[in-house]
């Protein structure tokens, strides 16, 4: 009877295991990204970057998070300076370390992980207000990491020490959390450090569970709906197809898949909605810092990286079609 | 008279050299520094604490290096609590007087 059983089981283990490695290491379903631009390099003077760690685009321009000189740059997609946004201090107004970002409603949002507050600022520069104070408490934030904004002006902020995503309305009231606060956790609905949240066109919510090495996503009414990365996206980081180690940025692209800075890798990974690995791009890091932080997707399909280890943006495009 | 005041100012200048001491170097062995959102966690911890002058990060050698002011100072189980609190595990630390 032992023996019978313990035969079943490994009949079925080989068989499964083809299914697995498909799931597991999966082949490359896209043509590869080709690099087209890159620009910057360590510096302070306008058009040069200390540590790029986000990026968006909006109407022909790319705005880039110039960490350490606590600033946005603003470009051209050809990588002509057009202007900067904030400057470094504590005030409203002001930029600790700007990280991911988000512009949605003809504004730029700003995580800004050091002050515990997202700065909002028009497109133009002027800035407009701002969000969270620091904190525990519903609204407040301990190191905000990224900001979506929904159609209707709701926030939604991975605040990375309170290991939770905040949905708030747009002047900052609180209306509800996934994760618990303070506690880190591996199952569906628990996050270990989220770095950046995204969101689709249908208001689904992707975030970036940072150190759990994957992406969970959540209905627009709140409810789990599915996580990648690795086997069973249980926080088992690697550098194969479809595993990650340390995700820093998510982006949804024009149609609807979804783009991932999967910082140790150095490589921007690209996903089906459902989570069903499509290519992989990046470039290789002089080191010891990493290259790919931050992802953004213009409407024309060309991706954005900030590539943190150069200190410089990149612009990658698909050769046979968009994504 | 004079003669007083001055004894007095010499001696409560050298006994302020005493008190105020030079400051402090730190060498903190940390895993993960090559990631912004781990570094500037730590700096950000680290910056808030009293006593601390600057913060510096040799990424090469996985280091945080901690300079404090004046007569501040802290122990190897000060600095894996604060070191703890940013989210990370110190595995080591290193320290001297500055000149």
């Amino acid at each position: 009877m032992w023996h019978a059983c313990l035969f079943r089981s490994a009949v079925l283990v080989i068989l499964l295991l083809p299914l697995t490695a498909c799931a597991w290491f999966p082949p490359e379903r896209e043509a590869a990204y080709e690099l087209l631009a890159s620009w910057g390099g360590k510096g302070d003077a306008p058009g040069r970057f200390n540590e790029p760690t986000g990026i968006a685009v909006a109407g022909g321009e790319v705005f880039v998070s110039d960490a350490r000189n606590g600033r946005i740059q603003v470009f051209d997609f050809d990588g002509r300076f057009l202007r900067q946004i904030g400057s470094a201090g504590e005030e409203p107004g002001k930029l600790g370390r700007p990280m991911n970002l988000a512009i949605a409603r003809g504004e730029l949002y700003v995580a800004d992980y050091w002050n515990d507050r997202i700065e909002v600022f028009s497109l133009a520069g002027e800035y407009r207000r701002s969000i969270g104070t620091s904190g525990t408490g519903p609204g407040q934030f301990n190191a905000p990491g990224g900001v979506a904004v929904g159609k209707e002006g709701d926030l939604f902020v991975a605040d990375f020490y309170n290991q939770r995503v905040q949905h708030l309305r747009p002047d900052g009231r609180f209306v509800r959390q996934w994760g618990e606060t303070g506690r880190t956790g591996w199952t569906a609905g628990r996050f270990s450090y989220p770095t950046d949240v995204a969101l689709g066109a249908d208001g689904t919510l992707y975030v970036a569970d940072g150190y759990n090495d994957r992406i969970q996503v959540f209905a627009p009414d709140g409810t789990f709906l599915r996580k990648w990365g690795g086997p069973f996206a249980l926080n088992i980081h690697g550098p194969f197809r479809g595993w990650f180690a340390t995700v820093t940025s998510v982006a949804v692209g024009p149609r609807g898949n979804i783009f991932v800075a999967d910082f140790y890798n150095d490589r921007v990974q690209k996903f089906s909605a459902e989570g069903r690995f499509l290519t992989a791009f990046g470039s290789t890091p002089r080191g010891p810092a990493h290259s790919a932080i931050a992802v953004a997707v213009a409407s024309d399909g060309s991706v954005f990286v900030a590539n943190f280890d150069a200190h410089r943006v990149e612009r990658w495009q698909q050769p046979a079609g968009g994504p | 008279m004079k003669t007083r005041t001055f004894l007095l100012a010499m001696f409560m200048l050298a006994a302020s050299s005493v008190v105020m001491g030079d400051g402090m170097q730190y060498e903190l062995r940390v895993d993960g520094l090559a990631c912004p959102f781990c570094a500037y966690g730590i700096e950000k911890k680290l910056k808030k604490t009293t006593g601390v002058k600057t913060v510096a990060f040799d990424l090469e050698a996985g280091k945080v290096i901690v300079t404090t002011e004046e007569s501040a100072r802290f122990t190897e189980d000060e600095m894996e609590r604060l070191i703890e609190e940013a989210g990370f595990t110190l595995r080591g630390m290193t320290e001297r007087e500055l000149p």
